[in-house]
């Protein structure tokens, strides 16, 4: 019974991550309430699974790997409330809730659930995952791009080297909100196709999936996003170092995307 | 007919003399009707900026140009032909057509590239066709003459780079900002080279001037001039990180704008840039400013090296606009030329056809009853005899036209027509 309790924290912190997803385009601040209503719900309810968990094992859930990843995301869901009711400091949402959501989903982890009833919504879910990804990664090229004309604009404009006319960079406000945008979206995706990536595995390999050092290297490249995100949304980090940012989160996923040429052979059954 | 251009411009005579020949523009009117009225003129177009006074006229054939127009230029305005005659140039046709390509594309400016010529030469020829002094030939020349302005401005980039320091300041915050709209501007120290930035800047799109000076009655001034609200000088600092672009020139003997300050306006921007322009010698803003992320600092000698360079670069383009000037002069004058021949061609295919149709109609009676196919093929088979022969003279006569200058030219049009037997028809004259 602890794992549905744990199932259905991670769905109410999914409107958490559904609200960071929005505030990351500045269009979330009213479903800012509600997605705290649904976060403080989804901590009850992982209360309530821990402490079944407890009383189902018989010592502190802590023994494995899902089991402390589960207890430290609440830890986190908790620490935060307490942060938030102290100092109203809502910045950290951004950050927090898809960071807790994905700690609480990979702690469901733990026990199988019955393999897929038809091949055919194996394939279908996979496809969105690459799909997703894909379109993520394809924004994210986009902003790196401009990440590197905005480090050659801004080195020009710093040396006093303007460019002649004719071989005019766009401005640097342009490359900013070109970068921004990009990389807004790129996250959207790659979060999307994360979540899909995540549950398809599970399904399909069961707990064991979580050794596989090229999902952790993807999870990892997710997480670099996701702080990525969260210093421009939050510490108001632009310019020049978001475009080097961008260039770096550009080749961890480049370096995903090498790591997972070697899935092909586990996908294809 | 022939095309002639008189004038003086900045090379050629020296302010004093370039004013007293200056035409007014309310003068402009009369002006133009006593020019049409010299012997010999048939159009005519008065150009008159700060920097040159010229005329533009179409005159028959024999007329004498030079004395005609200097004599125009000195009884307008009350002095003697000797005092102009020294200054004054005088170009015929081809030089004429090329002068004026090259002023309407600003190659002749004193600063090369500057836009307003162009507008002053439309400006000029929209008065002179008001007055009802521009006919077809001058027409011609002068609508040719603002396409080739624009040739020259699309093609080479003569015009693109800012050859003034509030100019460059426009463009180096283009650079950073992109659209200037909703922009905020502070003026601290409310000098003549601030305000030149400022206004630059304000035409650009900026949208709010903040002024702060430690004379009022200045700061005032400035503010009527661009709408902007005058701040006191001891609060620039609580309005630094509202404003965008910084314009220093106070005659302060200390830094105005330390790194410190900046930085601490940068933060409370939550990192927007800034750019600070450094008009004040010494210097209001500390250097080490550039090396602030978001901070981008230029100073007078830093906007004066971009305006050099600029002017360089103009100058560099303005070889390739001179081939395209010469491109263009040669090719208006080929079709210059072709206008004269084309009377005559038509002529020469009239009287051919003619010819054709007397015959035709003279024989018809002798080839009996004829289906509407066999006449069709009658008068395909006549034209198709006439096209031939006109076909080898034709073309030779445009070629020879359009390789020769005027005179010869009208030689070669009489021989034809007298070979022909062209008479003098109404499209001829």
């Amino acid at each position: 019974m602890s794992v549905f309790w744990l199932r259905a924290a991670a769905a109410l912190y999914s409107c958490g991550l559904i609200y960071a997803l929005l505030a990351i385009f500045r269009k979330g601040s009213r479903l800012f309430p509600p997605a705290l209503l649904a976060f403080g719900a989804g901590a009850i309810l992982h209360l309530v699974s821990i402490v079944e968990l407890r009383a189902e094992l018989g010592h502190f859930p802590l023994s494995n790997f899902y089991e402390t990843t589960s207890f430290c995301a609440f830890l986190i869901a908790v620490l935060f409330l307490v942060a938030y009711s102290y100092y109203r400091v809502s910045v950290f949402a951004v950050c927090i809730f898809p960071l807790v959501f994905f700690m609480t989903l990979i702690g469901a982890t733990e026990f199988p659930v019955a393999p897929w009833m038809n091949p055919q919504i194996r394939n279908a879910w996979l496809v969105l995952h690459v799909t997703t990804v894909l379109i993520g990664y394809a924004a994210l090229v986009l902003a790196s791009v401009g990440a590197v004309v905005y480090l050659v604009q801004e080195r020009q404009l710093k040396r006093k080297e303007i460019a002649p006319v004719g071989s005019k960079l766009p401005p640097l406000a342009t490359l900013d909100r070109l970068i921004t945008v990009a990389l807004n979206f790129g996250f959207v995706f790659i979060t999307i196709g994360t979540v899909v990536g995540v549950v398809w595995v599970f399904v399909d390999r069961g707990a064991k999936w979580i050794l596989d050092p090229k999902i952790d290297f993807f999870l990892f490249t997710w997480a670099c996003y996701l702080a990525l995100i969260f210093l421009r949304t939050s510490a108001g980090w632009r310019g020049r170092r978001l475009a080097w940012l961008a260039v770096g989160v550009l080749g961890c996923a480049i370096a995903t995307w090498g790591i997972h040429f070697g899935l092909r052979s586990v996908l294809v059954q | 007919m022939k095309l002639a251009l008189a004038g003086i411009n900045h090379r050629t005579a020296p302010v004093e003399m370039r004013e007293r020949v200056a035409f007014r523009l309310d003068e402009l009117p009369q002006a133009l009707h006593t020019l049409q009225e010299q012997p010999g003129l048939r159009e005519g177009m008065i150009l008159s900026t700060c920097n040159r006074v010229e005329i533009t006229a179409t005159l028959e054939d024999g007329a004498d140009v030079k004395p005609v127009l200097c004599s125009f230029l000195s009884s307008t305005h009350q002095m003697t032909a000797e005092a102009i005659q020294p200054h004054l140039y005088v170009f015929e046709d081809a030089q004429a057509i090329s002068h004026l390509f090259r002023v309407a594309s600003s190659l002749d400016s004193m600063v090369v590239g500057e836009p307003q010529i162009l507008g002053q030469l439309k400006q000029a020829y929209t008065q002179a066709k008001e007055a009802g002094t521009v006919g077809s030939y001058l027409e011609t020349v002068l609508t040719r003459a603002f396409s080739v302005a624009k040739r020259v401005r699309t093609e080479t980039e003569i015009g693109q780079s800012a050859v003034s320091v509030g100019y460059a300041a426009v463009e180096l915050a283009r650079e950073i900002f992109g659209s200037l709209q909703r922009r905020r501007v502070m003026i601290i120290g409310a000098g003549k080279m601030s305000e030149a930035a400022a206004r630059h800047l304000q035409g650009a799109g900026a949208r709010d001037i903040l002024i702060a000076n430690r004379t009022q009655t200045r700061a005032d001034e400035l503010a009527q001039l661009f709408d902007g609200i005058v701040v006191p000088y001891t609060s620039i600092f609580q309005h630094l990180p509202e404003v965008d672009i910084v314009i220093t020139s106070s005659g302060a003997p200390h830094y105005v704008l330390t790194r410190g300050a900046v930085r601490s306006a940068i933060d409370a921007r939550r990192n927007q840039p800034m750019f600070f322009i450094d008009i004040a010698v010494p210097r209001n803003i500390e250097p080490g400013v550039n090396d602030l992320e978001h901070a981008f600092l230029y100073d007078i000698d830093d906007l004066q090296r971009i305006v050099d360079r600029n002017l360089k670069g103009r100058q560099e383009v303005a070889g390739q606009a001179e081939k395209i000037v010469s491109q263009e002069v040669e090719r208006l004058l080929a079709r210059l030329r072709s206008r004269d021949i084309a009377p005559t061609i038509v002529s020469l295919q009239e009287q051919l056809e003619g010819i054709r149709r007397e015959a035709f109609d003279r024989y018809r009676n002798r080839l009996g009853e004829l289906t509407s196919a066999q006449q069709d093929a009658v008068e395909a088979m006549t034209r198709s005899i006439i096209n031939k022969i006109a076909h080898g003279p034709i073309s030779e006569l445009r070629r020879e036209i359009s390789g020769h200058p005027g005179e010869e030219a009208s030689e070669v049009i009489s021989f034809v027509r007298r070979m022909f037997r062209l008479g003098d028809r109404e499209s001829d004259k």
